[in-house]
């Protein structure tokens, strides 16, 4: 067994399978095991999980030490270079400072999580001076390095990654830090807009974007433009104001690039690998987990489809009885994304779904139907919006009857 | 010399569209000086251009001003150039037959062409690298020669420079692949005719007529083996190409390179055979001796000289005039370039082009092409800009570009766009590369307006001057060590696994992956730093670090880690380009 990336749900997963009793090999590109919970130093970790709030590395070393104790094999430094896949065996080829790894598999699991959406992605105009950071980049400059990024900063987003560094620049010495972001309010937790910026006082600009970078060395400024409730900016708003660093938290995207490149089937909704309710991808024996198949905004949920990814494994290996025609599950006109994609093992656990709705509504009805419309079930969720990925769980009875399932908000 | 009366009579007609302007002009061996004032930036490059096309024109020095003219900065760079001339006068760091000003592509071509003899050589570039300015903005393409007007040098130096290019690459070793390029013809080409065109008639134009006036036009412009291609033969050289293509014209002579990789390879083999290359020298100023330079004060200190060459890109003018030889006024013109994924590769063969007439007049009007890396650019675009740095992108730039060559290709993943950016070319108002000796310094080269296809030209471009050098009585003598070989930076993207295995066997570091987009690993990125990289941009354009799908995100932090540990210096003093990345420690703790 092979297991690509030694972060929360790599680890999840490798301990998982090492205790059903298969010998895992881990590869990890970073000098550590912990992936990026090791630059998470802020805590709110596990409270799924562990019903308790610690942070990052604590998160990471719960498993870390089971890898330990469970004597798993694991590689750190080491970047692959290239996948096979055969009809049985798949190889990995891998590459650290001891040479050339050849490791023949029955299965693998991909858990690569995922990278940071750049500035040109959300076509930013103007220079591109030094001083235009991603928010992972910084934190880990901060927190693993003991650097800061500049005096005076400015933070693109209004979601969890940015809010945390916001706080966590302050308290580490820059002068001044504004968070601006085309929504009307903070896109991440509750939890985070009051302990991070509100707690702090910083300033933050709602409904407001960067137009243009400033600068030719060195970041001068950034020129600001409001934007109307569709994100479109309004002419005639434009402010300059003046930073030494622009620092985007703009959103993740899953690093499927080596499974696209491989074949698997992409959902271009998440970015990240078409799966079926184990979390094996649409070639058989890949598994994929954890931010790799959606952004997750608790890595507790993201440590739960790793462990059914190990499921998962156990039952491609024993070769279990799939459908004959797997289960599509989608998601309907109100959901932005649902995963997994389909139902394609003949018995099993209920299925365990995660879902973005594209609106804002409370006491929200999320009604599953099956082909023909009919209705399958229906659950009340208490509040649903775009930023928070929402968890459920489909008897397995029930969409053993449909032929299709669709999940929407009503 | 007199100036001639007939060129006098045309400049005043050319102008006669700024009658009611308060503009003068006078006419020195060719040259017209044009004074006064306007409205607008866009009519200062207007009153330049009509008066560049005047036959007999030999150059524009544009000293009107306009508008909103930026007097605060000009006056501030005075002051600026005046104090640093000051503290470097009187200190000389050199002597040297030949000081090459600027380290673009003309001028490191230039460089190393000069070691070939037995002349002393010294290049100075006022950023931390070289191939930092319209360089490292180019598509990478190597023109043919078929666009650029007939009786221009431009079009002379284009077409024999394409050729020379597969001894280039095999001497200097960077990559190279001769593609070719299709322009196509499509129902679109003649949309703004189409009114004078009885339409059974607009289709025979398009397939018939119009390709062969384009080879006819490359056959005068001595460009042969242009071909005409029609109907299915289209879609099996460019499969991609879009669907209501009626025929195509096959340059197979364009090629493409990585344009910086070429000017850092012509650096680095300038250096070996001899050359002196100061970074981070920016000249400030002349020590004149009657028409005679003696030599050239930087900001790092005076090198003395025999001979100067001028191939200060979009500064050649200001260089010019502080030389006391004012020839000339560049007028920047951006252009902005879209960058795809590498994944985007496998869809274009070709450097793709739509026909549209008319011509955009000042531009070939860009188009699709893939890099010899596997990515795939579309652009550039042309604006003409006020600031000679202005690199910046509008997002109205991207979505004009996408826009524009959205028709060329039956489909095409925009989404996959991963970088845009944006160079400034150095154009004249004659339109034309300005080589020649100055006309009142006896010891200066101008190796101006070298604008597209200055890089399909290059080659050529640095026999030319070393030929007008020692028209100007530089002896040149071959030197028998010269090497022409400069071994490219290897790199085990494309190697074999024993390959690689052995190499990690040999120095680990080639096993530390350090940019996994691009696969760059930790050896390549010392190696670059041995061969003089300096900066983390640097340090990009010589391994391809950061160039891939995450723009550095996540292998920024290894490459300065890297880099300061090679260098010594603490994170806080490493350069992105020429500005500092980092400032300082969290909570004000030094490491």
């Amino acid at each position: 067994m092979v297991v690509i990336g030694g972060g929360p749900s790599g680890l999840a997963a490798s301990v998982k399978l090492e205790e059903k009793g298969y010998d895992v090999t881990i590869l990890e590109s970073e000098r550590e095991l912990g992936g990026i919970l090791m630059q998470c130093i802020h805590d709110g970790f596990g409270t799924k999980l562990f019903n308790e709030a610690f942070s990052g590395p604590e998160f990471a070393c719960k498993f870390i030490d089971r890898v330990r104790d469970l004597d798993v094999e694991y590689f750190t430094n080491t970047f692959v270079k290239s996948v096979k896949v055969g009809s049985s065996l798949k190889e990995v080829v891998a590459l650290n400072r001891q040479g050339v790894l050849k490791l023949s598999c029955r299965a693998i699991v991909f858990a690569t999580g995922c990278r940071e959406r750049t500035p040109f992605e959300i076509k930013v105009g103007g220079t591109r001076p030094a001083g235009v950071y991603t928010a992972g980049m910084v934190q880990r400059l901060v927190n693993v390095y003991g650097v800061l990024p500049g005096k005076k900063v400015l933070i693109v987003g209004g979601g969890d990654v940015g809010m945390i560094v916001a706080r966590h620049l302050l308290l580490e010495g820059v002068e001044e830090v504004t968070i601006v972001f085309p929504e009307a309010w903070f896109a991440g937790l509750a939890r985070n807009v009051q302990q991070c910026v509100l707690d702090f006082g910083i300033p933050f600009k709602p409904r407001t974007v960067v137009k243009e970078i400033v600068g030719k060395e060195r970041v001068d400024g950034a020129v600001l433009v409001n934007v109307d409730e569709q994100w479109k900016p309004i002419e005639g708003t434009e402010v300059f104001h003046p930073c030494d660093t622009i620092i985007f938290s703009v959103g993740l995207i899953p690093n499927s690039s080596q499974l696209e490149e491989m074949g698997a089937e992409i959902d271009p909704r998440t970015r990240g690998p078409v799966v079926n309710e184990y979390f094996e991808t649409s070639l058989k024996g890949v598994f994929a987990v954890g931010n790799l198949v959606t952004v997750f905004d608790y890595v507790d949920d993201a440590v739960e489809t790793a462990f059914l990814a190990a499921e998962g494994v156990e039952k491609y290996l024993q070769g279990e009885e799939r459908r004959e025609k797997p289960t599509p599950l989608s998601p309907g006109k109100y959901l932005r994304l649902m995963v997994p994609h389909r139902v394609e093992w003949a018995d099993g656990r209920d299925v365990v779904a995660f879902f973005r709705s594209s609106v804002e509504k409370e006491n929200c009805w999320i009604v599953a139907k099956d082909g023909s419309g009919g209705e399958i079930f229906r659950t009340l969720k208490r509040y649903v919006r775009p930023t928070l990925l929402e968890r459920l769980e489909i008897h397995r009875d029930l969409v053993d009857k449909a032929g299709r399932v669709v999940v929407d908000a009503e | 010399m007199p100036s001639n009366p007939r060129v006098l009579k045309n400049v005043e007609r050319a102008l006669n569209r700024y009658k009611g302007y308060n503009i003068s002009f006078e006419v020195r061996d060719g040259i017209v000086y044009l004074y006064g004032r306007v409205k607008s930036y866009d009519e200062w490059v207007d009153v330049g251009l009509r008066v560049g096309k005047v036959k007999g024109v030999e150059g524009v020095v544009n000293k009107i001003v306009w508008e909103g003219f930026p007097w605060d900065k000009v006056r501030d760079r005075e002051v600026r150039r005046r104090r640093v001339y000051e503290e470097n006068v009187n200190r000389v760091i050199g002597r040297y037959d030949v000081v090459v000003i600027g380290g673009g592509v003309t001028g490191t071509a230039i460089a190393r062409e000069l070691t070939k003899f037995q002349v002393t050589v010294a290049l100075v570039e006022k950023a931390p690298d070289v191939a930092v300015g319209a360089t490292k903005a180019n598509n990478g393409m190597i023109h043919a020669g078929v666009e650029p007007p007939r009786n221009t040098l431009k079009r002379k130096l284009n077409v024999k420079g394409c050729l020379m290019y597969e001894r280039w690459a095999e001497e200097l070793g960077f990559s190279f692949k001769r593609i070719g390029s299709l322009w196509l013809i499509t129902p679109r080409t003649l949309a703004s005719f189409k009114k004078f065109i009885p339409e059974p008639f607009y289709k025979v134009v398009l397939k018939y007529l119009l390709p062969y006036a384009i080879v006819l036009k490359g056959r005068l412009n001595s460009v042969k083996g242009l071909r005409v291609v029609r109907g299915r033969k289209i879609f099996e050289m460019e499969p991609n190409a879009v669907k209501d293509a009626l025929a195509a014209v096959y340059v197979p002579w364009t090629a493409i390179v990585d344009p910086y990789e070429v000017a850092i390879a012509l650096a680095e083999n300038a250096l070996e055979n001899g050359a002196v290359i100061y970074t981070n020298a920016e000249v400030v100023g002349f020590i004149k001796e009657g028409d005679r330079i003696k030599g050239v004060v930087t900001s790092r200190g005076t090198l003395l000289c025999r001979y100067v060459v001028n191939a200060a890109g979009v500064y050649a003018d200001e260089i010019a005039e502080m030389a006391g030889s004012p020839e000339y006024t560049i007028h920047p013109r951006k252009g902005v370039i879209l960058l795809f994924h590498k994944s985007t590769g496998p869809l274009v063969k070709h450097c793709l082009a739509e026909i549209i007439l008319p011509m955009h007049p000042r531009t070939k009007g860009g188009g699709i092409n893939p890099t010899v890396h596997g990515n795939v650019m579309w652009g550039p675009t042309a604006t003409e800009t006020e600031d000679k740095e202005d690199t910046s992108v509008d997002k109205e730039d991207i979505e004009i570009l996408l826009n524009k060559y959205s028709t060329i290709l039956e489909s095409f993943p925009v989404e996959k766009l991963i970088r845009y950016f944006a160079g400034v070319r150095a154009a004249t108002f004659t339109e034309d590369f300005v080589i020649r000796p100055a006309k009142w310094v006896s010891n200066l080269l101008h190796v101006a307006g070298i604008q597209s296809p200055g890089l399909a030209s290059a080659p050529a471009i640095a026999e030319y001057a070393v030929e007008r050098l020692r028209e100007m009585g530089l002896e040149l003598r071959e030197r028998p060590d010269f090497n022409p070989r400069r071994k490219p930076l290897r790199t085990i993207r494309d190697a074999g696994l024993e390959e690689i295995d052995q190499l990690v066997k040999v120095d680990s570091r080639w096993g530390n992956v350090v940019c996994g987009c691009e696969m760059v690993t930790e050896l390549e990125v010392v190696e670059a730093i041995r061969r003089g990289a300096k900066t983390l941009d640097a340090i990009k354009r010589r391994t391809r670090a950061g160039m891939g799908e995450c723009q550095g995100s996540r292998c920024i932090l290894r490459l300065a880690e890297i880099l300061s540990r090679e260098l010594g210096v603490t994170f806080s003093e490493l350069l992105k380009e020429e500005g500092e990345l980092f400032d300082g420690f969290v909570r004000g703790e030094s490491p």
